[in-house]
């Protein structure tokens, strides 16, 4: 049955129209959260709050679970779900430079949307940053495209190069996010903030 | 009860279900077994060795032959420009990009027309287009081009332009003519695209 749009059960125009109303309740989420604040967001990297943390991890189990189920139940063909390829030197030099715009600016990209969308001023500068870290990326293509494409692994799945199959690895995942969520919430009590 | 907790007793369970459960690797069909039989049925799946020979002859770059006999079969024998998958190895990862397109004619064929339509019967089924099935397979295509029969003199003009295009796509072919299924001849290679150039040809096929 699924994915929809491939297989043509919904137009491609529908597609964008539901991933437009997915995003609005995406983004009302975040900022219901209280992820609008950067000083919720850099408290995941000094442990005084870990909020982000458990709801992103928390989502992508149950997006996980989500899309086991279904594929059991043959409601969704996961060989149609497209899996972004991995560049393996870029993947780890863009998260290097990620986390670092991550912890000095306190957003990622779409919270500083959320953030954006109340009016703060921080977001707005964020997005900012954001656009001339785009542009600059494309101006210089030449000298890094390189390091862009090296180490190109196609489009592996964790579970497939661990030779396990999708649900023991999505079961041992389960474990090691709930020992996280354990651990995060010591460090809230290790580091504890009175006001941020 | 703490919030993580509350969690950990849906999703630990759940994880568990799943990692016990087999991985679902079926390949869902797209046409119900009602739509298949009306296809079937309609038998616009084939294609006359005419068209083909044709198509061949004007090179026509939309054209596929895919030989669904085994790897020793199409070694012996395979018509110009044709590529093997094997039956067997119809639904293996790596022929899907050329079985599930939208811009060649995949043309299946093996000797008669039975393992040719499994083949487009499978395909059809999960929902690919654009692939076909030589109708007579290969034994009615030797007896098209290699043992063209004279019709009657009584016969049409219909029959004998047929006659005549069998005959000389016979020779453009490769076989012009001397090739009859009794005699096991060296193929006189008109055409360098006939693959199997100097090997001993067996008779047509059989199945």
């Amino acid at each position: 049955m699924g994915p929809l749009a491939i297989n043509e059960i919904i137009s491609e125009n529908t597609n964008l129209f539901l991933a437009f109303i997915i995003g609005i309740g995406f983004g009302f989420v975040l900022e219901q959260s209280g992820f609008s604040s950067s000083r919720k967001l850099a408290g995941v990297f000094y442990g005084y709050d870990t909020v982000v943390l458990k709801v992103f991890f928390t989502a992508a189990i149950t997006a996980m679970l989500g899309l086991l189920f279904f594929s059991l139940f043959g409601w969704i063909d996961l060989n149609l779900v497209y899996v972004n390829p991995t560049y393996l030197t870029s993947a780890i030099v863009g998260g290097i430079i990620m986390g670092a715009g991550f912890i000095m600016g306190g957003y990622c990209p779409g919270t500083s949307f959320c953030g954006a969308s109340i009016g703060k001023i921080d977001a707005l500068v964020f997005i900012g940053g954001l656009f001339i870290g785009v542009f600059i990326f494309g101006i210089g293509y030449d000298l890094w495209d390189g390091m862009y494409l090296a180490n190109f692994l196609g489009a592996p799945k964790v579970s497939e190069s661990l030779g396990l199959t999708d649900g023991i690895f999505a079961f041992l995942l389960i474990i090691i996010a709930l020992a996280m969520f354990w651990v995060a919430e010591w460090a809230e009590k290790k580091f504890p903030r009175e006001e941020y | 009860m703490k919030p993580r907790t509350l969690l950990a007793l849906f999703i630990i369970p759940m994880g568990l279900i799943i990692a016990a459960v087999p991985q679902n690797k079926t390949k869902p069909y797209k046409l119900t077994a009602d739509e298949l039989l009306a296809e079937v049925n309609t038998r616009t799946q084939y294609l006359t060795p005419d068209a083909v020979a044709d198509m061949i002859l004007k090179k026509d770059p939309s054209l596929q032959l895919i030989d669904v006999r085994s790897q020793d079969e199409f070694e012996k024998f395979s018509l110009p420009g044709a590529i093997n998958i094997p039956a067997t190895d119809l639904l293996s990862e790596q022929y899907s990009d050329i079985l599930n397109q939208d811009v060649k004619m995949n043309v299946f064929y093996s000797n008669g027309s039975l393992v040719a339509n499994e083949a487009w019967m499978v395909t059809r089924q999960l929902g690919y287009h654009n692939n076909y099935v030589l109708e007579g397979g290969l034994n009615y295509w030797f007896d098209a081009f290699m043992n063209t029969q004279k019709p009657a003199s009584t016969s049409s003009d219909e029959e004998f332009a047929k006659y005549d295009f069998r005959k000389s796509a016979g020779l453009a072919l490769g076989g012009g003519g001397v090739v009859t299924a009794t005699q096991e001849q060296t193929s006189a290679s008109a055409k360098p695209a006939l693959k199997p150039a100097g090997k001993k040809k067996k008779a047509a096929g059989g199945c």
